[in-house]
């Protein structure tokens, strides 16, 4: 029994070694995506603040959502992690902040 | 002397009877009953974000406004994400470019990119044609782990999509296997760059493709480095994307202008083969989609005539062109599932259409 559990271990490791990079960024797709998006579906699509949360709403819940409507900046978080999205111009749209 | 005014005006009338959109769309009033295409498009849907959820239509026949309608909180003038859409309008941006010998299709993508430097066989062709042979995996919201789009938009991609495209490893050798990439699209938004002066990049799609047609609802988000996101960032309107089916259904040329090549559309237009079919999907051409079956297999669209071609982006964005029918088909939508079928909503289209008058 012991043996199984310890084989298994290894196999998760060794998968969660070889997917090192794809786990790293996981937590940060949840707000890079909607802050972004949400900037968009705000600022370039120019729909109401209550359609375009539930228009980025996923299956995990962000901690934060929030827009600074004079600045047109977005800062969503969820995961531990947080990112922020700004419009740019009326050609560019909006962007992802570094 | 009547004669020949008469005779002169016999001949030029066929162009002067061609419809095009100015400021505004000329309307056709005919008379066609679209209800079983508005109780498909525009069923009721639930609060949960189910179902067909379209917020545009926009159907156009020779040049003319033959149906229109939206859904709240679209409107004729929102500027609507058209998703992957906006591959097939960078094709088309690509296209003034070409006709301004700007590249070649047989060109090594190197030659515009120097960071695919380990590719150098990979040609624009390749890129065209999603064939790259760059490792891709192509996914949204259901595996965003293994997701390279994901990875490219939001995560290790975002400040420069062209350079984490290009890092991805070889899986196959270039153009011997369709594999839908969002990433070579970017490639080839970064190897425009490089066929421009730097300062025109900027400008290039509202010079060439949309201030020529009249479009002024476009927006094009970039990346961190500054690079157009061809693959997944335009937005337009319902009307200004049909004016871009409108070009495309008149083989490239805008009223008196030949703006794409004939050769260009008619490479966008050609099957690229060394694709596996997928049930219900069109098949890859130049960076649009076409309704032309894969060797030994069933029309994607049974329903739709096999010329028919379409640009088509995430949640059912679609502007479908219809050569021999004169239609343009703008679709615009949220569909958050997969309950959408491209064959049904132009099936209802084509009988309408049929029942003219009835």
């Amino acid at each position: 029994m012991k043996r199984v559990v310890l084989l298994l271990l290894l196999a998760v490791s060794a998968w969660a070694w070889h997917e090192r990079q794809a786990l790293a960024d996981f937590p940060g797709i949840l707000s890079a995506y909607s802050a972004k998006e949400y900037c968009s579906c705000r600022f370039v699509m120019g729909f109401p603040e209550a359609y375009c949360r539930g228009y980025v709403r996923q299956y995990l819940p962000l901690g934060l959502l929030k827009e600074d409507s004079p600045r047109r900046l977005v800062t969503a978080e969820g995961l531990g992690r947080r990112n922020q999205a700004a419009w740019q111009g009326h050609r560019e749209g909006c962007r992802l902040l570094p | 002397m009547k004669a020949v005014m008469l005779a002169l005006a016999m001949t030029t009338a066929p162009a002067l009877a061609e419809d095009w959109p100015s400021a505004q769309w000329p309307v056709d009033n005919a008379v066609i009953n679209w209800q079983t295409v508005d109780t498909y498009a525009f069923a009721p849907h639930d609060t949960e974000r189910g179902g067909i959820r379209t917020d545009a239509l926009l159907i156009i026949r020779d040049g003319r406004i033959l149906h229109e309608r939206y859904a709240e909180p679209t409107r004729v003038d929102t500027a609507h994400l058209t998703w992957s859409v906006s591959k097939s309008v960078l094709a088309t941006v690509m296209g003034v470019a070409y006709g301004e010998r700007r590249f070649q299709l047989d060109d090594p993508a190197l030659r515009y990119y120097p960071a695919l430097q380990a590719h150098p066989t990979l040609r624009l062709a390749d890129l065209l044609h999603w064939a790259s042979g760059l490792a891709w995996q192509e996914d949204y919201e259901y595996a965003p782990l293994k997701s390279s789009v994901v990875a490219m938009l939001y995560t290790r991609g975002r400040t420069d999509m062209a350079a984490y495209t290009a890092a991805r490893p070889a899986a196959s050798a270039p153009g011997t296997q369709f594999v839908y990439s969002s990433g070579d699209s970017n490639l080839l938004a970064a190897s425009l760059r490089a066929m421009l002066a730097p300062e025109r990049y900027a400008d290039y799609p509202w010079q060439a493709l949309f201030m020529p047609l009249g479009i002024d609802s476009a927006v094009w988000e970039r990346d961190g480095a500054g690079t157009y996101v061809g693959s997944s960032y335009l937005y337009l309107s319902a009307r200004d994307l049909a004016r871009i089916g409108l070009l495309m259904q008149r083989d490239g040329r805008w009223r008196e202008q030949q703006l794409l090549p004939a050769e260009w559309v008619a490479f966008n237009r050609t099957l690229f083969s060394a694709a596996q079919p997928v049930p219900g999907e069109a098949n890859p051409g130049g960076h649009w989609w076409l309704n032309q079956p894969l060797p030994g297999q069933p029309v994607p669209w049974p329903d739709a005539p096999s010329n028919t071609f379409a640009a088509l982006g995430h949640w059912g964005q679609a502007l479908y062109v219809l050569p021999t029918q004169k239609l343009v088909i703008v679709r615009y939508a949220d569909d958050r599932d997969g309950s959408f079928s491209h064959n049904e909503l132009l099936k209802r289209v084509l009988d309408a259409v049929a029942g003219e008058g009835a």
